[in-house]
Parts: structure tokens; sequence; C-alpha cells
């Protein structure tokens, strides 16, 4: 098997290479048009969340108003995932076309890519795109000889991971801590500077690009009934070639992709279980890969295509310690609000840190679950909802060996 | 109207009621720590979830408006569940240890989180407290700070920042190093902080108090050689029966001059016959100014929180505010002058201590241009401590007199405690003095209430004399700001805090709207309820003009009961 090259058809670097065809047509489609095709494509958001893109933009071409935000969300922040990276370093004209197609079709003319700042080389990319792209005219008055006028920035984030939550982001944005709004209000209704917003991830914009490009028909050939399309999967962990690919959803089991794409376990060790969307997933063990690759079949296993990053790992690693990593990610990155996060997460990696080497009794993993589910019913935003998804999953799988004296039994 | 069903009752709300305060009109409790009435919505602290029908998270009843037809569980065994989980954590985040610094808390009395815990029904805590190992802040004459016991709910910053406009605190750091802290952490004393205290009952936990005094007083009470008095504040008789579970609104003034006696004060004066004096002393000034074209409008000068804002914020309009002395200051000049020389006291053996309403007067005492005049300024808090301490029941003591005759005072000088009190007082003393007539109605009602900002005005031998009243310092702001905007008074009370000093940041706790307005109640039916009801006919003022100070605004007065102020910078 290959890979199904949808989004990484077209990938160019240059401003003055692209001819914006799939811009050009959204022009002459109309608004209404350009939101049909997408709708109809089943488009949904590549962020983790998995929002219908058709319908935030509906609903936002909807809102009156006499300014509106279109907000690229490059922040790529949830480990494991790293495919926006490759779409603003290898395609990076597709990406701000893909931002244009959707502030032409809710009618937005201010316009931001936040990227995260550690990605120091889209950063410079896009620095030097937003500046061609307005030597060439293809951003400022009246774009291609249109109605439509449109200018944008570009936003470094400064490395927290709660700024992918799209209100932390325009929170950020506006110099105000990196924190989740209450919502409602919801973006789409007073999001940037009170106005009416819509946060869209890098690889959707690319999507949407294609989408109008070639057609919602096309896009709709791929994929399933609820999974349309291609995805970039970040393949890493403990296999053997480790990068970005596109998958057809449906085409593929879990297992396919990583024995075809990744080539099989590093070291030839025996997989012990996939994290299917990021570590904000629950895992799933290796009697549970043999699933076509979509929303819906990861879903029916209980986790979570999440953002698209599989992270494979194999057997012989110290399960605590894994834990362990992620709580402290967790730990750090909690933007400090809302309470359950904040504290939940420090208790557990407190109980975590001490069980390392060790083992942990049946109390405290008990309680770890306790907080877990506290954290998900109770917290504000996705990244504390889902915080404990990974490391409850693990004790859910593997209780035994994660007691005092346990061992690792596969 | 939005028609729902909160825990089986069917209930009616207005639209863009929220969860919380359609479950209060169904008498139902739903515990809360972030949230206070007055300021903005947080969200942060999740202990107000509930279940709604058809979510499949729990949602906050602080943030989320009812919706027609919403099936709402606010004790559902899930939300149970989670709030119990949730308040384990914050208990482990609270600096309790094994050294029963429970026991040793300011708000070991009335603590937040002990009867939410009790609501919650906490069997146990799972999860070991953790040390955060953060300084206590005690850089300020006013306000301790003790971060190990913030839970971060972001009260005080709200409350500094929207009602009083001046925003001293702030969040830093993230995750679990979440603080809150002050500008470059450099402590509350150290920043624009006006003292006033109102953090103090913004917080649901001991993290803020005022600077303890009492220890000190207790010293000097048991020292034999010093001779001690004492001066209440207007405000500190409606509130001081609280913390002994009267109702609030209770006045307790004879009994708290009976505890104060019992206590071993040698004197027991009144912070209100000062009242008096400074109405004569602040009216003599206006009518002056008015007469001679100085500066207008006059501002008040009897709140230190108000003070020390004007002084960061506005020195530009220094010039505006009244040379005179607080009450608690003249009090402290007049005590160490006049009452010492008549009774052969040495000015060394003889200790002011003030009961005030206020932790700001605890600065203002060891401000440098007047700090020989009071020795320790106790908030009505501290009292009560001491009260308790010594195991008087005050609430069963007979009603006692102030002593002669920094005692006696005019109802004028009770309603000082209220927002619109000291413009009232001014206006009944102004008006007799340059009219020569007596006022056919001494209550002006429109400078009364709870309300933040309040404009009137009398008409005195044919002159409209405009004046305005600002409580909350936030209130202050939109004044000054619509002064620099050609707005055009000529006098203007200030009060730091809102409701004035009967809400006070150094009041008893809870101090809810509906205290402040029973406790406000309370003070006006004091006043209604004296003979004498102005300033000016106080025999006792007229007396020490008469023995000791010659006339307002003399030579007399100004060496003891004016001052002046500096420019602070922000």
């Amino acid at each position: 098997m290959s890979e199904k090259y949808f989004l990484k058809e077209n990938m160019e670097k240059n401003v003055s290479d692209y001819d914006f065809s799939a811009f050009k047509k959204a022009l002459k489609m109309g608004q209404n048009k350009v939101i049909k095709e997408i709708e109809d494509s089943g488009l949904k958001g590549r962020g983790g969340a998995g929002f219908p893109t058709g319908f935030k933009w509906k609903l936002a071409s909807q809102q009156e108003a006499d300014l509106k935000y279109f907000i690229c969300n490059g922040d790529e922040g949830e480990p494991g995932t790293f495919k926006d990276r490759l779409l603003m370093e290898d395609s990076p004209v597709k990406v701000l076309e893909g931002i244009m197609i959707g502030a032409f079709a809710v009618g937005a003319s201010q316009g931001y890519i936040y990227i995260r700042g550690e990605y120091a080389k889209p950063i410079k990319i896009f620095n030097k795109i937003i500046k061609e792209a307005k030597k060439e005219q293809v951003l400022g008055e009246n774009i291609f000889g249109s109605d439509f006028s449109f200018e944008m920035k570009l936003i470094k984030g400064a490395g927290a991971y709660v700024c992918g939550d799209e209100t932390s982001l325009i929170n950020s944005i506006e110099g105000h801590r990196g924190i989740s709004r209450i919502k409602p209000p919801y973006p789409i209704e007073k999001g940037l500077f009170d106005k009416p917003t819509v946060v869209n991830n890098v690889e959707t914009l690319s999507c949407a690009a294609e989408i109008i490009n070639q057609g919602s028909d096309t896009y709709n050939e791929l994929g399933t009934e609820n999974s349309r399309g291609t995805k970039l999967v970040c393949l890493s962990g403990d296999i053997n070639e480790p990068g970005v690919y596109e998958v057809e959803f449906g085409s593929m089991t879990i297992r396919e992709i990583i024995q075809e794409f990744g080539k099989g376990i590093k070291n030839n060790k025996e997989l012990k279980f996939v994290i299917p969307g990021g570590i904000s997933t629950s895992i799933l063990s290796n009697d549970k890969i043999d699933i076509p690759y979509t929303y819906e079949d990861i879903e029916k296993a209980e986790s979570s295509l999440g953002s698209g990053a599989l992270i494979v790992v194999a057997k012989g690693h110290d399960l605590i310690d894994l834990m362990l990593n992620a709580s402290r990610f967790y730990m750090d990155e909690t933007c400090g609000t809302c309470f359950p996060c904040r504290e939940g997460n420090r208790q557990v990696h407190h109980m975590l840190k001490k069980a390392m080497g060790k083992g942990i009794d049946h109390n405290k993993t008990e309680l770890i679950k306790d907080i877990g589910k506290t954290i998900r019913l109770a917290s504000r935003c996705g990244l504390g909802q889902s915080s404990l998804n990974f490391i409850g999953s693990v004790i859910d799988e593997y209780p035994n060996e994660l007691l005092i004296g346990g061992v690792d039994n596969g | 109207m939005v028609k729902l069903e909160i825990d089986g009752q069917k209930i009616e709300v207005e639209e863009g009621t929220t969860i919380l305060e359609a479950s209060k009109k169904a008498h139902i409790k739903i515990p809360t720590l972030c949230y206070e009435e007055n300021l903005s919505i947080f969200g942060g602290c999740r202990l107000c979830v509930v279940e709604i029908e058809g979510e499949d998270n729990l949602k906050p009843s602080c943030a989320t408006m009812v919706q027609e037809g919403m099936v709402v569980q606010t004790h559902s065994p899930t939300v149970r569940e989670v709030r119990k989980n949730l308040f384990e954590l914050i208990i482990a985040s609270h600096d309790i240890d094994c050294n029963l610094n429970c026991l040793t808390c300011s708000r070991s009395q009335n603590c937040d989180l002990r009867e939410i815990a009790a609501d919650i029904g906490v069997t146990e805590i799972r999860v070991p407290p953790l040390d955060k190992g953060y300084d206590v802040d005690e850089s300020s004459f006013s306000i301790v700070r003790e971060p190990n016991k913030c839970i971060t709910c972001g009260r005080c910053i709200r409350k500094c920042e929207e009602i009083q406009g001046v925003g001293i605190f702030t969040t830093a750091n993230r995750g679990p190093s979440t603080i809150v802290t002050t500008f470059e952490d450099k402590g509350i004393g150290n920043v624009e902080c006006t003292n006033c205290g109102q953090c103090i009952l913004a917080c649901p936990t001991g993290a803020l108090h005022e600077v303890y005094h009492y220890e000190n007083v207790w010293d000097a009470l048991h020292d034999k050689d010093k001779h001690v008095v004492v001066q209440t504040a207007p405000a500190t008789r409606v509130a001081i029966a609280e913390p002994f579970g009267a109702e609030p609104g209770t006045v307790a003034t004879g009994q708290m001059v009976a505890a104060l006696r019992r206590l071993g004060f040698d004197k027991v004066f009144d912070t209100n016959f000062t009242a008096d004096l400074t109405i004569m002393e602040e009216g003599t000034e206006l009518i002056e100014r008015i007469n001679n074209e100085g500066t207008l409008p006059l501002f008040t000068s009897c709140s230190p929180g108000w003070i020390k804002f004007i002084e960061h914020q506005y020195p530009e309009y220094l010039d505006h505010v009244s040379s005179c002395k607080s009450p608690q200051q003249m009090f402290g000049a007049v005590a160490k002058s006049y009452y010492a020389e008549q009774h052969n006291i040495d000015k060394d053996d003889l200790v002011v201590v003030s009961i005030m309403p206020c932790t700001a007067k605890k600065f203002e005492a060891v401000r440098d241009e007047m700090k020989e005049d009071v020795d320790y300024s106790l908030t009505t808090r501290e009292l009560s401590r001491m009260i308790k301490q010594a195991g008087i029941d005050i609430m069963n003591l007979e009603d006692e007199d102030y002593d002669q005759l920094l005692g006696v005072s005019s109802g004028a000088a009770d309603i000082f405690g209220s927002s619109g009190g000291v413009m009232e007082a001014a206006l009944r003393t102004a008006y007799e003095i340059i009219t020569g007539t007596e006022l056919d109605n001494i209550d002006f009602n429109n400078v009364r209430g709870l309300e933040g900002l309040k404009e009137g005005s009398v008409v005195i031998n044919d002159m409209e004399i405009k004046v305005a009243v600002a409580n909350g310092l936030g209130n202050a702001r939109i004044l000054l700001e619509k002064m620099k905007n050609g707005e055009e008074y000529h006098f203007i009370e200030f009060m730091a805090c809102p409701g004035g000093c009967i809400g006070g940041g150094g009041q008893p706790l809870p101090a809810s709207n509906e205290i402040l307005e029973k406790r406000m109640e309370a003070i006006y039916d004091i006043d209604k309820n004296k003979k004498l009801r102005k300033s000016h006919e106080n025999p006792m003022i007229k007396k020490i003009y008469e023995e000791y100070l010659g006339e307002p605004g003399g030579h007399k007065s100004h060496e003891l009961l004016h001052t002046h102020y500096k420019e602070r910078g922000i």
C-alpha cells in the first residue's frame, strides 16, 4: 500500500509560483457556494475536536458585524503531532490559500496565523509568505480584482500548550494570559476583540483549499461516510520509520499503517499499545488495533483519533515512567485557572513521582481515576477534560503491572 | 421568562439568569468559592458544577444561563462525587498541616472552606497536603498576605480591579505555580495599594488579613504605667455584634462601651466626638473656599484609603482635598494635647487606641505627617477577638455610656459611618452657620443609600451648592474623570469602601450587600433617635473651642487638626 496523495498534492513554497486556482474559483463561486461545498465535503476540524468545518463557516457567515476575524491555528502542541509543521514548511502557500478561502466565505477582512513559538522554520517561512503575498497583491485591497479585501498578521505563540485551545489562543493574541474563556459566547459570536471569529487548524484549511480545487465530489470518493477524505497521520514512537503519512480514511487498519508506513517495530520488539490521537487520548492495546483508521472505529474502541498523532509503544517500557512523563506535561501546561485541572494534575504527578521505581498501590490508582473523572467532568476546556485519558487508560488496561511488585507481563 | 426544572422543582425565572441565581430562588444552596456577587464571573473553582440533562460534562452554574426546558440536577450522585473529589484537591493546596495551623488562621472562626466542607459532606482527604513554600508578604502596614493559603480563586484580583479600580494584584506563572501576586512580586506595601482591605473581605480563605495590633494593645492594657484610652469609629457600633451571633444591623454601642471598660481601657471615648469636630473644621474650610474663591470642589479627607488612592492616582487634584485630619487622627491629637493637659498625664504614658472598621487606618496612624497621634489602630474584627479572648459575654452586658468629654456626639457624627453621611452632616452645619436659620428638614435623602455615585444640590442663601458622593474607589475614579471632562461641583465626599465605612475592610465577615444594607439602616436609626443631630450644636464641641482650640480654622486648630498630603506616583 502507498500513501493517498490529496493534501500532499500541489505543494508549493513560493507565492509567485502559485496560481491560487482554488481561491480564484472560490471568488467566482461566491460565499454561499463555497460554504455549501465545504459542508458537502463533510470536512471535520483536524485540530483534534473534529467540529464540522462547513457548519462553523456557515454560522460565522450569518453573524452581522462590522468586522470579522479569521485565524489559522498553527499552535501545534499535542505531543506526537507534527503534521501542521509539515504543511507550514512544505506547503505554506496552500495554507495561505485555505485561510483566504475561509475568510472570504465567512466575510472576514482581517486574519492571523498563530504559530507555536518553537516552530522557528514555519515562522520564518510565513513571515516571508505574508511579505510576498502583500507584494504580489494576493493580500490587501480588492484581491484579484474582486470586492474581497484581506489583511493578515503572524503571531508567535509563547510556548503554552493551552493556546492551541481556540479561546486561549484568542486571549493570547489580545495580549492576555493564555487561559480558556467561558463558553458561550463562542468565538463565532464574540471572539477576538469581541468580534465574530473563526479559528481553523492548518490541516483543515489546507484540506478546504484542496476541496475547492478538486471539488467535494472528488473528496467524497475518499474515505468513509463519517470520515471523509484523507488524514495526515503523525507516526512516531518505537517504529522504524517515523514520519507524516497521508492515509485515506478507512483504507487501512491501524496495524497496517504501522507495518506499511512505519516499517514495523524497532529492534524487532513486540507492540504493546498505541496512542491513536496524541497523549490526550486513551491507549489501544495490541489486540485492539486491527480496526480501520476512521473517526468512528477509533471512537468505538473508546478512544479518539484526535489530531492524528499515532504513537506506537513497544513492550519493555516502564509504564509508570511513561505516565509520569505525560503527567509532567499536563502539570506544566495546565493554565492554572480551573481548580480540578490545576490541582488534579499536580496531585497525580506527585503520586506518580513517588511511585517511580516502586510501583503504585491500588488505593492510589483508584484515587487517580477519581481525580481523572473529576477533571474530565468538571474542568473548563479540552486540555483539562482530556488530560488524564492516557493515564487512566493505562491503569485500566494494565492494573496488575502497575502494582507494587508488579511485573511487565505483556 | 424562562421555564426550567431544578432538582425536580419547576420554576420560572427571567432570561439571562444563571443556574446559580435560579437555584437560589428555588431555595437551593450550591457551594461556590470563586463566585462573589458584584464581581465578574471567573468560573475557576468548579465547585458549583451541576448536571444538565443531555450534556456530557457538568456545567458551572455560576457561568451557565438558564434555558427553556432545561432539566438541572444540582446535587446528583455524580455532582456530589465530583464536588467531594474536587474539594479534596482544594484542601490539599491550602496549606493545612500537622501544626494545626487551622486553629491559628485569621479565619478560624468563619472559614468559607470549612463551611463548604460541611455542606459537601467531606469525609476523607486522600491527597497529601502540599507545601507550596511561599514567603508571607509583610511589606504593608495594613495588610498581610499568606500565599500558601491562597487557592487562586481570583476574588481579590477582581475586587481590587473591578470594584476599586486599583488593580494591585495579578496572576503570575502557570500550572500549579500559578500564584496571585503584586507587580514584580514587590509586595503589597510597595505598590499602589490603598490599604482599603476590600481584598480581605473578598478572600474565602485566610490568605489575606490585617496587620494585627491587638497583642500590642494587650501589652499596653497590662502595663500599669500606661494610661490607655480608646476611641470607637461610627461604623463599629453597628457591626461589633455580628461576630457574637447577633443579626446584622444590631446596634451595640452601649455594650461595646461596657466591653471596652472590662478589657481594661482607662477611658472609653468616641471617634464621633472628633467627627463632629471634623464638621466644624471642614465646614469652615468649605465656607472659606466658597467665599474666597478657593479651590473647589472641596474633597473630604476622612477615608485614608481614598487619600492614598488620590496621592497615587490623581495627585493633580491634591489641592482639592480638605486639610482636615481624619476623625481618628483628630482624636489622637486632641487626646494627646487637650486631654493629657487637662488630666495631667504625661504624653509618653498616654496610649491612644482606635477601633476602626478599616485597615487603611493602620497606615494612616503611621504616616510621617502625624504619627504621634494614634498608637494602635484595631479593626472591628480585632476588637471582637479581644472580647472573645477575655471571655466577655458582650451581648448580655448592660449598656454603658462613653466617658466625658470626648465621648459626646451628635447624630451627624454617627452617620459618618455610612456613604453620604459626612456630606449630610456637613450640609446640616454649613446651612445653619451660613444662613443663621434652622433647617426645616435635616434629612438629605438623596445622598443616602448604597449606590456608588450620588449627586444632589442645596440652595444656601440663593447659592446652589452642587454636591456629589462616591463610595468605592472605582466610583471615585469615575467621578474624578467626570470632573476632568468639565463637570463642576462644590463639595464631594469620597469613601474608599463600597457603602462607606460600614463596608470597611476591617469589618466582620461576611460582608454581603444585604448585610451592608442592614448596617446602614442601623446607622440612620441611631441618628434618627438622637436628640442632638447637628455637629455645631454639640455642647462639648462648643466647650473645647472655648477652652482650648479657639475658633474653627484658627491657629490652634491648624496646628492640631490639619495636615498635608504628598504625591506618591504609580
